[in-house]
């Protein structure tokens, strides 16, 4: 009896043992840590690391971690992270081909194309020119041209490299070697009316980000709209509506066209109106949510 | 269950399988069914090419089913690391800083390293001296360069400056063109004239040096296209390879475990889906039809080429006379199905062949796929598609020239004159 016993928890033990998941550091930027058995130790690409480590991450570092060879996940803000509180990070999902085939023809065949307003990604597709320079930042297309006649909304960009600086800078149309304003900026955006007191409404101008102390050749547009011309747009798309329209679906009919037409900062505020007046619906929060995510509005 | 209850079941059955077999050994099936094959051959025949303004076949040029498995039905998303292989990340480093890395990486003892790069001329001097005298020191290094033939039809392995006769090398280059994904690579290419002239792609160098049982598979397929089983991707999202960037490892901060007695390949890499320098179009790209940008790195192709050899996972393609064979079955009992329906419920007709030709192409482009993720096992079948789209048009073909025959010569046939 005592040998079954014996039996049985040494079982439970293996168990145990070979249930616990398996780290591997795949890779890092910045001053990451591991620690283990209350030792520290500066993070190594290919470490295998055991669950019940600790890392820390300090300020602008990042690592990600595969568990058990297939979970892959990244730790990008600062902080301590004990790795046996991310056991559910390892779970991944693994359906079979054949299901897989039947759920995908089953979606796609019970598809509906939608109308446009349920699904503004779908239809935003008036987006900005080809560019062909290959440098380390990336402007969303959807930036390309920006109308702006008033409100707080930031022109973002993301950036390959590791660089923590970048230069912004705003020329004339009629001269783009001499910039009229130049400014140093820590993060991956710039509120547009931080800059808007160089403007003049009614005319265009050019933008430019880069990494600090690199040039960037991808110019982008910023309209700068007279409210007056800005109300006359407002005042044709209000017209287009239907009479019976209330008032949180006239709103995000609004930022919707307005945001068709480029105008971001006027359509987020439409969007935040439609999300106010009728927080229950789902489509205007997503919406909103998703515009808020596009244009990093955080 | 009683009996009685189990008769109207088996009846039932018995009704749907006479659908298909009442007319299956009938000549007209038969003949029916080979007319779909003339009008292939017919068609196929034309010495015009019609898919000019077709924009459907000009669409899905580079169409595979199975290339859908990837980007759609999650093949392949959960494939461990390959542990055998490691990526140096030479990012925009210059002939020096390459020099420096063979040399960083050649300290962590890898068995084999290859360099997929290509030196065009000579640049500066000094550095280009450095990198020749890197090259020339690490003997386990293979060299990437291009099969072509010269000016007198020879072939050769052309396009490295840096190459010498008694460096390793391989060629890089896929026998597809560049805007056509990369399904297929020759192990080994011979000269045409000089067969004992061979020259081995970059991984069968690789191979080798790493893994001689794996190799000898290999040294066989000599101008013979294996068929890439794509099993790992490199990406933003998917991480399936080591690949470690050229200043982590000169500065330490890689565990040397990873690469001592390993696949070391040192190559550009990048995961910015809008920097296509040396990326190609691989069946892993997320839209699997249509126009898209290429999506996999160079190096990651080999890489897959690789581990394919390592885990002796090769394709195996069906051959052509099968694909036919399972066409031409599929013909005759699509074709049985639809006259019975013509000739005996021909208000159903249409209704029913279509339904019949959606699930069949559902049911075999499933089929395909199965075949492909569970056996790899490649089987072709757009003539079995081709002959169930076929097959409805061909029957109204089919009856006037039966009708046709049978006035003429007394051809016995199940249609009759103006039958609808």
């Amino acid at each position: 009896m005592k040998k079954l016993q014996f039996i049985i928890l040494f079982c439970l033990f293996a168990g145990i043992v070979s249930a616990q998941n398996n780290y591997i550091l795949y890779s890092f930027k910045g001053n990451v840590s591991v620690v283990d058995n209350k030792v520290e130790t500066k993070a190594k690409v290919g470490t295998p690391i055991n669950s019940s480590a600790t890392i820390k991450v300090q300020n602008g570092a990042a690592v990600t971690l595969i568990c058990n060879e297939a979970a892959m996940f990244t730790f990008s803000k600062a902080g301590t992270y004990p790795l046996s509180k991310f056991g559910d990070s390892c779970t991944v999902k693994n359906g079979s081909v054949s299901a897989n085939y039947v759920k995908y023809v089953w979606a796609q065949m019970t598809k509906s194309s939608g109308a446009p307003g349920s699904n503004r990604k779908a239809y935003m597709n008036t987006v900005g020119a080809v560019s062909r320079s290959i440098n380390n930042i990336w402007v969303d297309p959807r930036l390309d041209t920006v109308n702006y006649s008033k409100g707080e909304f930031p022109l973002s960009w993301k950036s390959y490299s590791t660089a923590k600086e970048f230069d912004f800078k705003l020329f004339t149309h009629d001269n783009i070697s001499t910039p009229i304003y130049t400014t140093t900026v820590t993060k991956h955006k710039i509120p547009i009316n931080s800059f808007a007191s160089k403007m003049k409404p009614g005319n265009s101008y050019y933008w430019v980000v880069s990494v600090k102390g690199e040039e960037n050749e991808e110019i982008k547009v910023l309209n700068y709209v007279s409210k007056e011309d800005f109300n006359k747009v407002e005042a044709k798309l209000l017209n287009q509506g239907a009479s019976f329209e209330a008032k949180a679906e006239q709103s995000y009919r609004l930022g919707f066209l307005l945001e068709d037409a480029h105008f971001l900062s006027e359509a987020y505020q439409h969007y935040n109106t439609a999300a106010t007046l009728d927080p229950n619906n789902v489509l205007y929060r997503s919406t909103l949510m998703s515009f808020r995510k596009d244009y990093e509005l955080k | 269950m009683s009996n009685q209850e189990h008769v109207p079941e088996v009846k039932e059955k018995k009704k749907f399988h006479r659908h298909i077999t009442k007319y299956l050994y009938e000549r007209d099936t038969i003949f029916a069914s080979i007319w779909v094959f003339l009008f292939i051959v017919i068609l196929g025949s034309i010495p015009l090419n019609l898919g000019v303004l077709n924009p459907i076949k000009l669409g899905l040029k580079d169409f595979d089913f199975n290339d859908m498995s990837y980007s759609k039905l999650g093949k392949a998303s959960t494939t461990p690391i390959d542990s055998n292989i490691v990526i140096i990340n030479i990012g925009q480093a210059d002939r020096e800083g390459i020099a420096m890395l063979i040399e960083k990486t050649a300290s962590y003892n890898p068995k084999v390293m290859g360099l997929d790069v290509m030196f065009s001329g000579p640049r500066n001097q000094e550095t280009d001296n450095f990198l020749q005298y890197t090259i020339d020191q690490n003997e386990n290094l293979v060299l990437a360069a291009k099969y072509m033939v010269d000016t007198t039809d020879k072939l050769v392995a052309a396009g490295n400056y840096f190459l010498h006769e008694k460096n390793r090398f391989g060629y890089v280059n896929f026998p597809n063109d560049d805007k056509e994904t990369v399904r297929n690579y020759f192990p080994f290419k011979s000269d045409d004239h000089d067969k004992k002239l061979i020259l081995p792609s970059f991984t069968s160098s690789l191979l080798k040096l790493y893994d001689s049982t794996s190799y000898k598979k290999l040294e066989k397929k000599v101008n013979k296209q294996l068929i890439i089983n794509y099993t790992r991707n490199y990406t933003q999202n998917t991480k399936q390879y080591w690949v470690f960037n050229g200043d982590d490892l000169l500065m330490d901060q890689v565990d040397s475990s990873r690469i001592k007695g390993k696949i070391a390949l040192l190559a550009y890499v990048n995961t910015n889906p809008n920097d296509i320098e040396d990326k190609k179009f691989s069946p892993m790209n997320e839209k699997y039809a249509g126009k898209s940008t290429p999506d996999m790195n160079g190096i990651v192709v080999h890489a897959n080429i690789i581990s394919m050899a390592l885990e002796k996972n090769y394709v195996k393609k069906v051959p052509l006379w099968l694909n036919l064979l399972i066409a031409v079955v599929i013909c005759w009992l699509h074709m049985s199905f639809f006259i019975h329906y013509y000739l005996e419920s021909h208000i159903w007709f249409h209704l029913a062949a279509k339904i019949a030709q959606v699930a069949s192409a559902l049911f075999f482009v499933w089929l395909g796929i199965y075949l492909y993720d569970s056996y790899r096992l490649k089987v072709d079948l757009k003539y079995s598609l081709i002959v169930i789209i076929m097959a409805v048009d061909v029957i109204y073909f089919y009856e006037a020239w039966a009708v046709w025959m049978h006035k003429k010569f007394k051809y016995d046939t199940l249609f009759k004159p103006h039958h609808h």
